[in-house]
């Protein structure tokens, strides 16, 4: 019989002093995998996230976000007031408790309460910090604000994005925010596995901008190798014909993309080997892509044919000519007939249908988890599963300050009148 | 030559890498954070992405693709032909001295090569196994086909790009694959640690490369989850609530800017933009105090009060160039940012500041090219890039020699048996 298995992140404890998007994503995995992570916020200044909705019935309130809650699974929620008199030295000893401390303030900000890595090292020898503001510790940038919406333009997304012919529109969302904390964790997690080993705790100077860079493929060697400035073409890509984002008659889109031979045999096959398939500019995968518009052409004038919505199933015309039935598809439908024949297809899915897909249930993804404000809502999991010691979300997001008593009290040890105190006396607003 | 990097905080594990575009990436960050990460390829034609474009002066090549330049850098090469029975037990010796082995086969089809877990783990039970899959290991789609845009199309990202207009739209550069590599590595490292904490038992990854897209849709699940609305593809705008609402991007002099965030001339941070508007005669009406409280409140304004306000800003930044607006409006404590081309980003200053960029040397060509820097500082154990990626097979006489002990023989009888 074999012992249980631990959690990777049981027994260390957090003080999560991030914010926004970034930090919260990399404190989730060390929460969601074992860790004891405490959300250490303000009740003056809420987090940015608790203050931008979703919001349950509509209704704004720092407890009622499910933008915060999402990446807040797994969390314990303190408050402190690092304006009173004693919200630093309160911070101070349970960072003494601590083993990471994370935070994405501009830089200075943690000096600026005695809570910068000198400092905190003075209470805790072997502490892990990372501070993961947008362009990093120094230089001319070092204090610029701003979110993933305009990291994004910065670090290349934007001038990516769009169609060739019209401006660089970027992703529609804050979108650097959901790739840089995947570094950061990475390079976190291995300085834990370093501080294991040696006990030696260290400093991690994260900008989001150096990690984002690292998202872009060759477009940065393609140009000091080749001086070529890679740009935005749409939904094509410079090695695969077809390759594209084509409309079905429920007004949804799917796309497909044919880089071998082998899939473009296999599309052939899916279409029913139609004649232009066989023109001599479509034999060869540089001729196709010389001859892309042609084929979107053909797959759109297809799909029109073969496509069906649901909702509007088209009139039988009973004096039409007496044509054998053409074979009709729902979106899934068509997507699933690629498939099956090799070719690498999808549905565009929106957050509706990712909601539905029988993949994503199966995989667990979506946690539902009970918020005492919110009620039952769905939590993000993380994309990978370890077979032995799997994570998972222990519970919903913290409202503003739950867990107060539990830090300040008994792991502080603070007495109840104390707390009372300064409770009273505002330090934890 | 060898890939010292003892600095990293990874110094002293090794890495196999099987990987095609889901999982290159991931263990080239390992190999900067200083595990000795080895890329096994089939002999002869090499792995698959050496084919990948765009090529150094647009030759292709088997060492001149820049993909495999950028995704391979700072590993080491062997070959080694898995569907022979002496490859698979190389393999097998190669596991017992390896910590993480990244594969990246479809389901049950690595079982036939040896890669599966079951086969890995009896060679090396403390071995962690990172399986990098379309749609993970099990599940109604797990034999599905996926290529970078279905990824971010059944991931749901997509959805959340492009114009209303025009329809859904991928960035150019792969961010599917991007995701499913940069959420294995932190899979990668989750598991080696639990390792360590567990008396080194190694266990199975099993990373979909949907679910690592759909982390990223901002606060569009949410937003589905509880107000039942679908979020969608905004083009200049941002889409709050399914509404398109505040434009972000405007042109300048030069190019283009972004203004949204904290402060653009609409929402409740605008007060400084305005105050600038107004120095330079160009707000247009806007400086008034009734102006002011409207405009910070955004959902009363008509669809002509709306376009005025637009054209305003439009106005003010097409007569610039945006580094100067950039620069301005951080001053001012507005989160301005521009958008910046490949050439923008290597010629920034702010990365020259932090002296981002490293030069890698190119020997084979006589050489050397600026690659990106430090994803991350660390201050005590420092990332670092190891040199160039590497030829087909480059390090067979070093790993399977010096690692595995077999003698120029036994090595020239594997080549011989077409095995390396």
């Amino acid at each position: 019989m074999t012992k249980k298995l631990k959690l990777p992140f049981e027994g260390l404890r957090v003080a999560d002093f991030a914010w926004v998007g970034v930090g919260p994503t990399v404190s989730k995995y060390l929460a969601d995998h074992g860790a004891e992570v405490i959300r250490v916020e303000s009740g003056t200044y809420p987090e940015a996230l608790r203050r931008v909705g979703p919001f349950v019935n509509d209704e704004p309130g720092v407890d009622n976000s499910g933008y915060y809650a999402n990446f807040n699974s797994s969390k314990l929620g303190m408050s402190v007031n690092l304006k009173h008199p004693r919200g630093t030295e309160l911070v101070k000893r349970l960072v003494a408790k601590c083993d990471v401390v994370t935070e994405s303030f501009t830089p200075g900000t943690m000096a600026r309460f005695g809570l910068d890595y000198e400092s905190l090292r003075d209470v805790r020898p072997d502490v892990l910090m990372i501070s993961m503001p947008l362009y990093g510790q120094t230089g001319p940038w070092a204090s610029y604000s701003g979110y993933g919406h305009v990291l994004q333009a910065a670090a290349g997304y934007n001038h990516l994005t769009g169609w060739p012919d019209g401006p660089p529109i970027g992703t529609g969302i804050a979108y650097t925010d959901f790739l840089v904390p995947h570094l950061a964790a990475t390079a976190l997690i291995a300085a834990l596995d370093y501080r294991r080993r040696t006990g030696k705790g260290q400093y991690i100077d994260f900008g989001q901008f150096e990690a984002a860079v690292h998202g872009l493929g060759t477009a940065v060697l393609d140009w000091t190798v080749n001086g070529h400035e890679q740009t935005r073409m749409a939904n094509r890509d410079p090695e695969a014909a077809p390759h594209g984002c084509y409309r079905c008659q429920d007004g949804r889109y799917m796309v497909l993309a044919c880089f071998t031979e082998k899939e473009w045999e296999g599309f052939r096959a899916a279409l029913g080997r139609p004649d232009w398939c066989d023109l001599e500019r479509m034999r060869r995968k540089w001729s196709r892509l010389e001859n892309q518009k042609e084929i979107d052409r053909h797959l759109q004038a297809w799909l029109d044919d073969h496509t069906v919505d649901p909702a509007r199933p088209r009139p039988v015309d009973p004096d039409g000519p007496d044509l054998p039935p053409i074979q009709q598809f729902t979106t899934e439908g068509v997507v699933a007939h690629f498939q099956s024949f090799g070719v690498p297809a999808g549905v565009v899915q929106s957050p509706e249908a990712m909601h539905q897909d029988p993949q994503l249930a199966h995989r667990g993804h979506y946690w539902k988890l009970q918020h005492p404000v919110m009620g039952e809502r769905a939590y993000d999991g993380p994309a990978f599963r370890l077979s032995k010691t799997p994570g998972r979300l222990s519970k919903a997001a913290p409202c503003l300050g739950e867990d107060n008593e539990y830090v300040y009290c008994e792991l502080l040890g603070l007495e109840e009148e104390e707390f009372i105190e300064l409770l009273a006396d505002g330090a934890f607003e | 030559m060898p890939l010292a990097h003892p600095s990293g905080p990874l110094a002293g594990y090794r890495v196999l890498d099987f990987a095609d575009e889901k999982g290159q990436l991931c263990a080239r960050l390992l190999a900067e954070l200083g595990a000795d990460v080895i890329k096994v390829e089939p002999p002869r034609e090499g792995d698959p992405t050496r084919q990948n474009g765009p090529f150094y002066r647009g030759e292709a090549g088997p060492d001149t693709s820049l993909y495999w330049w950028a995704m391979n850098a700072g590993k080491r090469s062997v070959t080694c032909e898995l569907r022979l029975e002496p490859g698979r037990e190389l393999l097998r010796r190669l596991v017992e001295q390896s910590d993480i082995v990244i594969e990246t086969n479809p389901p049950g089809e690595a079982a036939a090569l040896g890669l599966d877990y079951e086969s890995l783990s009896r060679a090396n039970p403390g071995v962690v196994v990172v399986s990098i899959t379309n749609f993970g290991q099990t599940g109604p789609y797990k034999d599905w086909r996926a290529t970078d845009i279905v990824g971010v199309a059944m991931g749901g990202h997509m959805y959340l790009n492009g114009d209303p207009e025009r329809g859904p739209v991928r960035t150019t550069a792969p961010q599917a694959y991007a995701q499913a590599n940069v959420q294995a590595a932190v899979g990668a490292m989750t598991a080696l640690y639990a390792r360590g904490v567990n008396d080194g038992a190694g266990q199975h990854v099993d990373v979909s490369m949907q679910e690592a897209v759909a982390n990223a849709m901002d606060n569009a699940q949410a937003t589905w989850d509880i107000l039942n609305i679908n979020l969608s593809g905004p083009g200049l705008r941002r889409n709050n609530r399914g509404m398109y609402g505040t434009r972000y991007l405007y042109e300048a002099k030069d190019g283009w800017v972004t203004c949204l965030q904290i402060g653009g001339l609409l929402g409740p941070a605008n007060g400084p933009i305005i105050d600038w508007l107004a120095e330079t005669g160009e707000a247009n009406g806007f400086e008034t105090p009734e102006w002011r409280e409207k405009l910070a409140a955004v959902v009363d304004l008509t669809a002509d009060e709306l376009a005025k306000v637009e054209e305003t800003l439009a106005e003010f930044c097409r007569t610039r160039p945006k580094l100067e607006l950039v620069a301005e409006a951080q001053r001012r404590g507005a989160g301005w940012a521009p958008v910046f081309s490949p050439r923008e980003i290597v010629e920034s200053e702010q990365l020259a500041a932090r002296e981002y960029w490293v030069r890698v040397q190119h020997d084979d060509l006589g050489e050397s090219f600026v690659y990106p820097g430090a994803p991350f500082k660390l201050r005590e154990t420092p990332w670092a890039q190891r040199g160039r990626a590497p030829r087909l097979g480059e390090h067979n006489q070093q790993v399977y020699g010096e690692l595995l002990g077999l003698d120029d023989t036994e090595l020239r009888r594997l080549r011989m048996r077409m095995v390396i």
